[in-house]
């Protein structure tokens, strides 16, 4: 079909003043992709998909939403009333918003997968360190998103969870109280919050667009690793990306949108973990939730930051957990790439995958003195992974690498 | 191939996990199932009566309209039917109680919150309602005064006189009263996301949609991909 379009004198006319045939040709009919890649590479398309999704979706509710904590008649706020304006008067306001909310999830889901996928195949290493880079800085902007985003419909693990967070960053020597109330726009969570929150969650995925397109960018120039982390050089051992990989990831795009449908029709608050149940009540600030915890995506690292009891290092341990990730590349220090091939590494990243469920349940359950010691103990771990990583090619007995593929 | 699996695996596991731990954090008490049919409009009219008769002495319900009463197919309200509900209220108002904040905090130390979302708003839902409608008991340690104690209300104490008076009810009633519990309760689910019957059946037309497009992509791909050796 493409060939057929771009035989047309229309393309023609555009190509001549645009490359258009040399873009299509490099990106997509001969960007060369490796043969052998196995449905965990199509986690990427479907991050894409949701990115465009939660920004579709977001403009729509935009329409109808208002950023205001202005108090109404029985307890509610000008903000919330917007949000059950939307979900019951506005015609599938009720659609879009729970595509919004349950998005938010899988987005981060298929995220996480794709990074998962990255570290066990060793897609971060050389030469792909910068798109790794990227990449975090990507899931840093996301998680900064989602926060700002869950503010708005101004429930009470909206305006907990924000004071939450907020709070944290008051433990910052000297600036603290000062970057605080920088961000909260004031001395407590209130409607110049919620106004500065939504301006950024506004301004976040306009960040993503650009920063994704780099990570695209990136990924085009140094092109796919492969689950054998291998560097592919014969032809026959490359396919083209259009059409065997366009029609891949749309069949991975159509099963993923399968799952997202059933959530989004049939169960939309999954249990209260993509939308919480404190937050279908009104925000109220002389009432404090029994328990207050950030949405799933988010527990692991909330885990890391209530397992010390100083505040301050728990922020540290915190933005050091997300730090260290943009080392991975220079840590890992194995010429293999693939866990295939590293049956130390192999066994270490399952158990620092099991590891980061672990700190997502402990921070998404109610504290107890157990759960409290586990999560100390899988924040260990955390941390074990990447110090140990740069020492394990001194003792670590690799598998022999294949040729080709 | 192999790592597919086992994260697959895990992921399964994690999502198992994530709900089985969800469904078993209902609260202290353990709630009774409350017998609800959000589609049936018998059960959803007896509720809306339970809820204007008793509920509606100190609740509101702000976000349900008289407007949107007559415009839900569930309850099929007729435009007289819901004029004799509101009286002299405008079409266009919620479901406002009478109670004034004020007279609400002088009698009971505590304004009544709004109905509209204490479905979704409550652990354990529509079975949490049914079980707090029907768990008011004397204080065993005798501390707490009569109508003021209930088994599932967390720490007890409720501010809620017995609405439908369960406490020491005729053995007689007790299947009426409890009909009542559970069709308020319906009533209550049901305006808590009025689409929700709407959302399942249109969800079933987007699945089964989507389910034949994978199977369709997947034949396609296969089709695609058969010249390719590995």
């Amino acid at each position: 079909m493409i060939e057929k379009l771009m035989k047309t004198q229309l393309f023609a006319w555009v190509d001549r003043r645009t490359g258009a045939e040399a873009i299509i040709k490099s990106q997509l009919t001969e960007y060369p992709a490796p043969k052998n890649l196995n449905y965990m590479w199509n986690f990427g398309s479907l991050a894409l998909l949701m990115l465009v999704l939660q920004i579709v979706t977001g403009i729509f509710l935009v329409m109808y939403y208002k950023p205001s904590a202005e108090a109404t008649f029985g307890g509610f706020t000008v903000a919330f009333d917007s949000v059950e304006r939307i979900m019951r008067d506005i015609n599938f306001g009720w659609l879009i918003r729970y595509m919004h909310a349950v998005g938010a999830s899988m987005f981060f889901f298929v995220v996480y997968l794709h990074m998962g996928r990255g570290m066990y195949y060793g897609s971060f290493k050389e030469p792909r360190e910068l798109l790794w880079i990227i990449g975090v800085v990507i899931l840093l902007i996301m998680q900064g998103a989602a926060f700002f985003g869950y503010l708005l419909p101004w429930g009470q693990m909206s305006f907990w969870g924000a004071t939450v967070i907020t709070n944290l960053f008051g433990a910052i020597p000297v600036l603290g109280d000062f970057v605080t109330q920088l961000l909260v726009g004031g001395f407590a969570i209130g409607d110049p919050t919620l106004n500065r929150f939504f301006s950024l969650h506004y301004l976040f995925p306009l960040l993503l667009v650009a920063i994704v397109g780099g990570h695209v960018h990136a990924l085009h120039v140094v092109h796919s690793n492969n689950p054998d982390g291998i560097d592919l050089h014969k032809p026959e051992e490359m396919i083209p990306f259009h059409p065997y990989y366009t029609i891949k990831d749309a069949f991975g795009v159509a099963f993923f949108l399968t799952i997202y449908a059933y959530i989004v029709f049939f169960n939309p608050q999954f249990a209260g973990y993509f939308i919480e149940v404190d937050n279908y009540v009104p925000a109220n600030n002389l009432s404090t939730p029994a328990h207050i915890a950030p949405v799933w995506y988010l527990t692991p690292w909330y885990t890391i930051l209530r397992s010390f009891e100083s505040k301050l290092i728990g922020v540290l341990a915190m933005g050091g957990s997300l730090a260290i990730l943009f080392l991975l590349p220079f840590l890992c220090k194995s010429a293999v790439r693939s866990a295939r091939f590293r049956p130390v590494y192999q066994i270490m990243v399952i158990m620092f995958f099991i590891d980061v469920i672990i700190l997502g349940y402990c921070g998404h359950s109610a504290p107890t003195p157990t759960l409290k010691i586990v999560g100390q103990l899988s924040t260990a771990y955390y941390f074990l992974f990447f110090v140990a990583l740069p020492f394990l090619p001194k003792f670590e007995k690799t598998k022999p690498v294949p040729e080709g593929i | 191939m192999k790592l597919t699996n086992t994260l697959m695996a895990i992921a399964a596991i994690a999502v198992m996990g994530f709900s089985t731990s969800a469904m078993a954090s209902g609260g202290g008490a353990h709630l009774k199932h409350a017998e609800i049919d959000v589609t049936n409009q018998e059960q959803l009219r007896r509720g809306l009566t339970v809820f204007t008769d008793v509920c509606m002495g100190c609740h509101s319900a702000k976000y349900i309209t008289y407007r949107g009463l007559m415009a839900y197919p569930e309850l099929g309200l007729t435009r007289e039917e819901v004029d004799e509900l509101r009286g002299d209220r405008s079409l266009m108002s919620g479901m406002i109680s009478d109670m004034t904040p004020e007279d609400a905090t002088s009698s009971y130390g505590k304004y009544p919150p709004d109905l509209s979302l204490i479905v979704p708003g409550r652990r354990g839902g529509a079975d949490y309602v049914y079980s707090l409608m029907t768990g008011f008991e004397h204080d065993p340690a005798g501390k707490v005064p009569d109508g003021n104690y209930n088994a599932v209300y967390p720490g007890n104490r409720i501010a809620m006189p017995d609405p439908l008076s369960w406490l020491d009810h005729d053995e007689a009633d007790t299947a009426e009263l409890e009909q009542q519990a559970h069709d308020v309760s319906a009533f209550l689910a049901f305006i808590g996301d009025p689409h929700q019957n709407e959302r399942r059946a249109i969800g079933c037309w987007v699945v089964g949609f989507l389910l034949l497009l994978t199977l369709v992509l997947w034949r396609l791909k296969v089709e695609v991909w058969k010249d390719v050796k590995h």
